[in-house]
């Protein structure tokens, strides 16, 4: 449906939500207890004093108890309470690291470096690899995942796969994928399928046993508004993709979207429990979980089906500890109190260690401690109820 | 003219080389076959005579033969170890389009007909068509090329195997032209439509293309390629010649080729009417099989010709005397030694005899230490030996190149990796059954099992890796990264970590010292854990962990290669020893040379049970040394700590205090084992076919045992025995395979030259399938091998006697036979998509901007098929600082993803780097203008070569 009818339709959509009739309604009830992350350890370089290398935090991946973090200058490894890092002067061999994937057969890291290419660390030896060295396409690289013996990379300029036992290099750029554009943001790698957020041009899918590409665009091509809600994907300016139980989650700057293979959902601020539309990655636990990173906190979407959020943020600049909210869409339930205490809400990453979260911020490095967590929502007797005043 | 048509103008002026250039890149490149050429190209008594000429010129025999048994000895003495019908070195030049897929050739093209039009002047469906061929700067747009002198040389340059087998004189090109000259033109245009033939009932005449579709091949005595060796091949096609026109003309006959006189003889079938032909038939191949046996419609097929009875009722004539009496009706004519000279009989699967040496390498034995297993690379195959009576009891033919064996901890399975083919053997260790193989990583070598002996790590020297194959489900289900040329694999006594040499060292930055590591793998995990680096080191090879599991010790060498080979004589090119990886991380060095005696090419270490005894194989001098261990450890408890790194690592006299006795064994002493008892260490006596056998109490070889070997020493394995010998060498430093271990490179820079001062450095060369790439060296100063391993040999590498004539004479043949590895990147036929399009690439025309390039910056002028390179010398911009020369001579590049690094002095780590980074003005081809992945594609294309 194109041209001018949706927007009168919109328009005229609006006025009667804006002129209807006032009436009160009955405030959303939880139908279940969300949990609810209100112990945090927070670390930063000053905190750790220098364990932490870097506190500009670009990746985080966590391989069993051991966190993997990508930061502005060298790869760090946090293990039980220790901190051991690698700069340039120990071989790394690009100072950015702005992601990390462990390679569930082998157990070697791949490191992605922004402007270094990537390099493989595998028991202490980096094997590095550039535009120049290999085949890679673009020494920019945003984001790297393994599928199987291959190592997928989003780069600036395009896609590149390395199968690490035929040492065959594929690039996929307009030429031979649906790519609008070939900056490529972020990656997701599972066994079936790739999935890749293109800044500006939506979301790209591989299927790995058919070796083809499927490309999602946002359908009403608009950039400022979400014309038709849940027509497809929110916007074509996707940060990150997540595909996770056959579920596909995509953030983009103005706010995220889940697709179960048929049905699209999008999500924003204002209609959701998101602290911002402007997501850096959204990774979803489950199918029906979805943790996004925005630039004002951490956005929680816990239960799909009944429109549960968590979210962590400060309520003021100048707030000593993160709060958190529980909601239903975008009405606020309750306030959490938490002990997080991180000074900067710009977050930029998020990964799970078992029941605990940790989330990377432009300063700092936070873990919430899941003691006696849950998944989903948590059946309890008490029910929370009020009225209040709501326009239809 | 106005300024805006000029504007017009000069736009089309500047898009006509863009638009010239696409079309010449797309235009149709498919081959034809010599039967489209001839439909014009056939004219005995016109001016288009040229089929007949080619038909009975050598080049039309170029692919038949390949079959002669000469063919066979030059493909031995280039390192081609398969058949040379199979072999893309061979077809290279002796048929049109080997390189080619199947779509790239038409139905009516075959390889049968050797050096055909198209090998010269390129696939025909371009340019075939009438209107396009009679205007020749059309039909070269189109695609034809008329090739000058140097392309013809790619293939007629002299070749040593060709010259020492067949003694071919010289080539001469411009005699070689006289010879095969075809000019003309113009005449009747010929009759392209013929009219529709309807076949009768009955045998039909075939032809012999049909014939020859089953009789090719060693199994059926390359029957079709000694018919096209045979005059009766060129009957029809000499009544075309000179000779037979003017045979011709003296009886009135006009155009023998369409005279029944003539061609009741010189053709197959002939007086039948049209209707008895089928549509493969081919008058034009003279006499055929169907002249002999009869028309071949009704018995061709394989149920039929299989049985002898029914294809003689299906018209399969027997010959005899009177079936060529009605041709050969002259009055002399002998028909047994007729006969003789056509005879094409089907082997009866006896193959011919050969020399074959068995060349032990690696051995295991039992726990009762009753039976020895024996991976026998020159055999190609796993013997039996009983210890008790000293003997062999079975020999299991496997694979190629069997380089190690492991048994099972059940010792119910032996398993055997054949390096040739990528594969495990597995076999059953008490019937000796061979009862599959499993695919693992490339140049397999030696293996290593879990405790319960169901994971089986395999050491890959050509992949740099570590395959862990799951034997439950007999496959490979993941590698592990190791470092370059993975080669030994050694478990800690607890079977929880496994230790894994590589042969080969850590890129290094230009002029910088080796480093060599040691892979630690987690044998439950299946991960690694450590890498051991040891400095200054390389080849590090036998690998065995202590008792104790105190530590594991390491064969290597230190090779100095950043100072001149002239320092020889102050013994400072390569020292010989062992590394010592303690558990907590250290990393001793030690030598086993002693001055003016050293210990060549330390190979293999075992330790013995009670943890006493270290013995380290020594291939260059044909001894073992035997290391007290308590005392070697004392050594270096009481040394300092920058003893233990400065002093020991390059002490040539520190190997007295802890070594016993150097035992004396068989040649090129490899692979060991010790008895479970600790009584015995058996030694793979690699160039005795022998199995030496050491009495540890009495530290002495008590008895050899026989593997069977032939007693006959041939020239090669005379060679081959000297290039593993380092009796050539002043004070037997090293030996040739020292620098080239298995024929291949050591992957490091020497200065080999007599400037001593650190001049012109070079990147080794693998000696792989190398004789018919001449000249050598990298200056391509050196004609032939015999040159670059005589005297030359002497003043700049080895600094005592060079070689006797004798000796050069077999070094060289055993080095020619050196086979070159199977190339991983290209399976059959078919390219992959990437490879395809990198194809395209290296054979472009036009820039991606659609200009021409110049003939001289093309890829495949100075690397063109079969050895892919012109074999002469170029300036590809890549001079250095340190070089005293940018012409350097143009590398073949078959496997050439087999030695990295590249360029002459090794400066590029991997192939991309050749062109992202040191050809920055297109000097080394027009590059520059790629795009990343059309050099991708370039590169995988590269890697099928």
């Amino acid at each position: 449906m194109k041209g001018i009818f949706p927007i009168v339709l919109a328009v005229s959509c609006f006025c009667f939500t804006a002129f209807g009739e006032e009436k009160a309604v009955e405030k959303p009830i939880l139908a279940g207890e969300p949990y609810v992350y209100t112990e945090w350890e927070a670390f930063t370089t000053e905190s750790t004093h220098g364990g932490l290398i870097n506190d500009h935090i670009f990746g985080l991946t966590a391989d069993g108890n051991r966190l993997w973090i990508g930061t502005e200058n060298g790869l760090v490894l946090y293990e039980n309470g220790k901190w051991k890092h690698w700069t340039e002067e120990d071989g790394l061999p690009w100072r950015v690291v702005s992601s990390i994937a462990v390679s569930p057969k082998t157990g070697d890291v791949w490191v992605g470096m922004f402007g270094g290419g990537i390099a493989r660390f595998s028991a202490g030896r980096f094997d590095h690899f550039h535009q120049l060295n290999s085949g890679l396409v673009n020494d920019v690289v945003y984001s790297l995942d393994v599928e199987g013996d291959n190592i997928w990379v989003a780069t600036t300029a395009g896609v590149s796969s390395y199968n690490t036992i035929t040492g065959e290099w594929e690039i996929y750029t307009e030429k031979n994928a649906p790519m609008e554009e070939i900056w490529c943001y972020s990656l997701d790698a599972t066994k079936d399928k790739v999935h890749v957020a293109v800044w500006g041009g939506g979301i790209l899918e591989w299927d790995v046993k058919d070796r083809t590409w499927t490309d999602h665009h946002d359908p009403d091509g608009e950039m400022e508004i979400d014309l038709y809600r849940d027509d497809g994907l929110i916007h074509i300016i996707t940060t990150s993709a997540s595909y996770v139980d056959n579920i596909l989650w995509a953030s983009t700057y103005f706010g995220l979207s889940r697709y179960d293979g048929r049905h699209w959902r999008g999500y924003m601020d204002h209609d959701s429990g998101l602290a911002s539309s402007f997501i850096n990655l959204a990774k979803g636990r489950s199918g029906t979980c979805c943790y996004n990173a925005t630039d004002y906190g951490l956005a929680v979407l816990v239960d799909f089906e009944t429109d549960t959020w968590v979210t962590y943020l400060r309520e003021t600049e100048d707030a000593k500890t993160w709060t958190a909210e529980v909601k239903i869409g975008n009405e606020l339930i309750r306030k959490v109190p938490t002990q997080l205490s991180l000074p900067n809400h710009f977050i930029i990453c998020v990964e799970f260690m078992g029941d605990d979260v940790w989330i990377g911020t432009g300063h700092g490095l936070a873990r919430g401690i899941g003691t006696g967590y849950w998944p989903g929502l948590k059946k309890s007797e008490k029910t929370v109820s009020a009225k209040t005043t709501k326009s239809e | 003219m106005s300024r805006r048509l000029a504007i017009v103008l000069f736009s089309v002026v500047l898009a006509l080389p863009m638009i010239d250039g696409r079309r010449a890149q797309s235009a149709d490149r498919i081959y034809m076959g010599e039967s489209i050429c001839r439909q014009c190209h056939h004219d005995a008594i016109g001016k288009r005579n040229q089929f007949n000429l080619w038909r009975t010129s050598k080049h039309a025999n170029a692919y038949a033969a390949l079959a002669m048994p000469e063919a066979k000895e030059i493909a031995e003495l280039s390192g081609i170890d398969v058949n040379p019908f199979d072999s893309k070195v061979c077809l290279g030049c002796h048929t049109t389009a080997p390189e080619t897929e199947a779509w790239e050739r038409d139905s009516r093209f075959y390889f049968e007909d050797g050096i055909q039009c198209e090998a010269c002047h390129g696939p025909g469906s371009g340019y075939m068509e009438l209107d396009v061929m009679m205007d020749r700067e059309k039909a070269m747009m189109a695609g034809l090329k008329m090739p000058g002198e140097e392309f013809c040389m790619v293939c007629h340059k002299e070749k040593g195997s060709h010259t020492a087998v067949l003694r071919v004189k010289e080539f001469n090109y411009k005699d070689a032209l006289r010879e095969i000259a075809h000019a003309g033109k113009g005449g009747d245009l010929p009759q392209m439509e013929k009219p529709a033939v309807k076949l009768e009932s009955g045998p039909k005449y075939t032809g012999a293309m049909v014939c020859g579709k089953c009789h090719q091949g060693s199994m059926m005595g390359h029957q079709y390629s000694l018919w096209r060796n045979s005059r009766h091949a060129r009957a029809f096609a000499v009544l075309g010649t000179e000779k037979g026109l003017k045979i011709a003309r003296d009886q009135g006959i006009d155009n023998p080729q369409k005279a029944s006189q003539c061609l009741k003889c010189h053709s197959t079938g002939y007086g039948n009417p049209p209707g008895r032909f089928l549509k493969s038939f081919d008058i034009a191949q003279g006499v055929q099989c169907e002249s002999c046996h009869g028309p071949g419609s009704e018995y061709s097929p394989e149920a039929v010709m299989t049985d002898p009875i029914a294809s003689h009722e299906a018209g399969l004539l027997k010959v005899n005397r009177e079936t060529c009496l009605k041709c050969h009706n002259e009055e002399n004519f002998d028909f047994p030694k007729r006969v003789k000279r056509i005879a094409h009989p089907k082997p009866k699967g006896d193959r011919v005899s050969q020399i074959e040496y068995k060349t032990p390498f690696n051995l295991a034995i039992t726990k009762d230490g009753e039976r020895l297993f024996i991976a026998c690379e020159g055999s190609d195959s796993v013997i039996v030996v009983n210890t008790d009576i000293h003997r062999v009891v079975a020999e299991i033919k496997i694979e190629n190149l069997p380089h190690a064996v492991v048994l099972s901890p059940d010792e119910t399975r032996v398993y055997a990796a054949n390096r040739g083919t990528d594969t495990i053997s597995v076999i059953d260790a008490n019937t000796y059954e061979v009862l599959t193989t499993i695919a693992v990583g490339d140049e397999p070598h030696e293996m290593a099992l879990n405790n319960v002996g169901d994971i089986l790590y395999v050491a890959n020297a050509a992949s740099y890796d570590v395959s862990i194959v799951d034997l439950k489900q007999n496959r490979e289900v993941k590698r592990l990264s190791a470092a370059r040329g993975t080669w030994g694999i050694a478990p800690s006594p607890d079977g929880k970590r496994l230790f894994v040499s590589n042969n080969l060292s850590h890129y290094v930055k230009f002029r910088e010292p080796s480093k060599s590591e040691v892979t630690v793998i987690d044998a439950d995990r299946g991960v690694v854990t450590d890498r051991i680096m040891i400095p200054s080191a390389n080849l590090v090879q036998g690998v065995a962990v202590a008792p104790d599991d105190e530590f594991a010790l390491v064969t290597l060498i230190r090779t100095k290669n950043l100072v001149p080979m002239t320092r020889v004589m102050q013994g400072w090119v390569i020292t010989n020893g062992i590394g010592v990886l303690w558990k907590d991380g250290r990393v001793d060095q030690l030598l086993l040379d002693e001055v003016n005696n050293f210990f060549a090419d330390p190979t293999d270490v075992v330790i013995t049970p009670d943890g006493k005894y270290a013995y380290v194989s020594a291939g260059g001098i044909d001894k073992v040394a035997v290391i007290d261990l308590d005392k070697m450890k004392a050594l270096l408890a009481r040394s300092t700590d920058k003893e233990r790194e400065a002093i020991l690592p390059n002490h040539l006299t520190a190997s007295m205090e802890f070594t016993l006795k150097r035992i004396a064994v068989g040649r090129s002493p490899r692979g060991m084992t010790v008895s479970p008892d600790g009584r015995f260490v058996y030694v793979a006596d690699g160039l005795d076919d022998t199995i030496s056998v050491i009495d540890v109490a009495k530290q002495e070889r008590t008895s050899v045992i026989d593997l069977g070997g032939p007693k006959e020493i041939t020239l090669t394995r005379k060679g081959e025995r000297i290039f593993h010998s380092a009796e050539v060498t002043y004070g037997r430093q090293f030996s040739c395979h020292s620098c080239h271990p298995d024929g291949g490179i050591d992957g490091i820079t020497y200065d080999i030259e007599p400037d001593g001062v650190g001049l012109d450095p070079v990147d080794n060369r693998t000696l792989r399938g190398i004789l018919d790439t001449a000249p050598f060296k990298w200056t391509g100063k050196n004609p032939s091998l015999s040159r670059q391993c005589g005297p030359r040999l002497a003043v700049f590498f080895t600094r005592i006697d060079p070689f006797t004539p004798d000796q050069v004479k077999a070094l060289d043949r055993y080095i020619c036979t050196i086979p070159r590895s199977p190339n991983r990147y290209r399976v059959g036929d078919e390219l992959t998509p990437a490879q395809r399009r990198g194809k395209e690439m290296f054979e472009r025309t036009h820039s991606n901007a659609g200009r021409e390039i110049p003939i001289g910056n093309r890829c495949n002028t100075c690397h063109p098929a079969p050895y892919f390179t012109n074999r002469e010398v170029a300036d590809v911009g890549t001079k250095s600082w340190l070089d005293q020369e940018g012409i350097l001579d143009v590398p073949h590049l078959n496997n050439i993803y087999e030695t990295p690094p590249f360029l002459h002095d090794g400066r590029a780590e991997t192939l991309e780097e050749i062109w992202t980074r040191f050809n920055p003005n297109d000097e080394h081809g027009l590059t520059n203008d790629m795009t990343k992945d059309q050099l991708n594609d370039l590169v995988e294309y590269l890697k099928t070569l």
